[in-house]
């Protein structure tokens, strides 16, 4: 079974919005949060996990299993995902 | 109404002062030398200020980081369009426009952002976006 994919973004970020294009292109499944758009109370988790993930606020933040790439990086995505 | 070299000008997109210069007038159309937003002039009892013209536009925004550009030597690259693209989104979701690859939408982070404004390009050739870059 394919890893579970999940991006941090935010709507506004250009890097953010071609990683989610990447991910799309590429057809894989994956569950997108963008954190300026959730209530406060979502939010605050959201920074919190990715301050724990990253140790800053950087954004896109994208997970593959326990692989953790920070900002738009098609090479790294494709070598966690196996492409 | 005139004013005197001696007299600053506050600017409301970078919340700092600058020089007045000579020959300015209230009325007068000038470009904060610290962000680039065109502004014009206002008296009032608590001193100078500016003004921000066209804001909330499209307009504004070009217009202030192609002047900040230009004051500090600095060029753009292929994803200007896009970042644009993302201050236009901060101006519709958040009031302002605020860095589109930040959460925080405070006055430090209205684009050009005070990293930038202090010399963040110098150290590192280019703004924490992408935006502007170090001439060359």
């Amino acid at each position: 079974m394919a890893e579970k994919v999940k991006v941090y973004a935010l709507s506004t970020c250009p890097y953010c919005k071609r990683t989610k294009r990447f991910l799309e292109e590429q057809k894989i499944a994956h569950e997108c949060v963008d954190v300026d758009l959730l209530d406060d109370e979502s939010q605050d988790k959201a920074l919190d996990e990715i301050q724990r993930l990253t140790g800053r606020q950087s954004f896109p933040v994208v997970v593959v299993g326990d692989t953790v790439i920070v900002g738009h990086d098609e090479e790294k995505l494709r070598t966690a995902l196996k492409l | 109404m005139t004013g005197t070299t001696s007299d600053r000008v506050y600017c409301p997109v970078c919340v700092a002062r600058f020089r007045f210069e000579d020959g300015w007038q209230e009325g007068a159309f000038v470009a904060c030398p610290i962000c680039g937003q065109r502004l014009r002039l206002v008296r009032s009892p608590e001193g100078w200020s500016g003004e921000r013209v066209d804001k909330g536009t499209e307009q504004e925004i070009r217009s202030r980081v192609e002047e900040f550009a230009r004051i500090r030597g600095y060029r753009f690259n292929d994803m200007k369009e896009e970042i644009i693209e993302g201050l236009l989104g901060k101006l519709k979701r958040f009031g302002d426009f605020y860095c589109p690859c930040r959460m925080q939408h405070v006055p430090e982070f209205q684009c050009p952002c005070r990293p930038t404004r202090g010399g963040d390009i110098e150290r590192n050739g280019r703004c924490y976006c992408g935006f502007f870059w170090k001439g060359d």
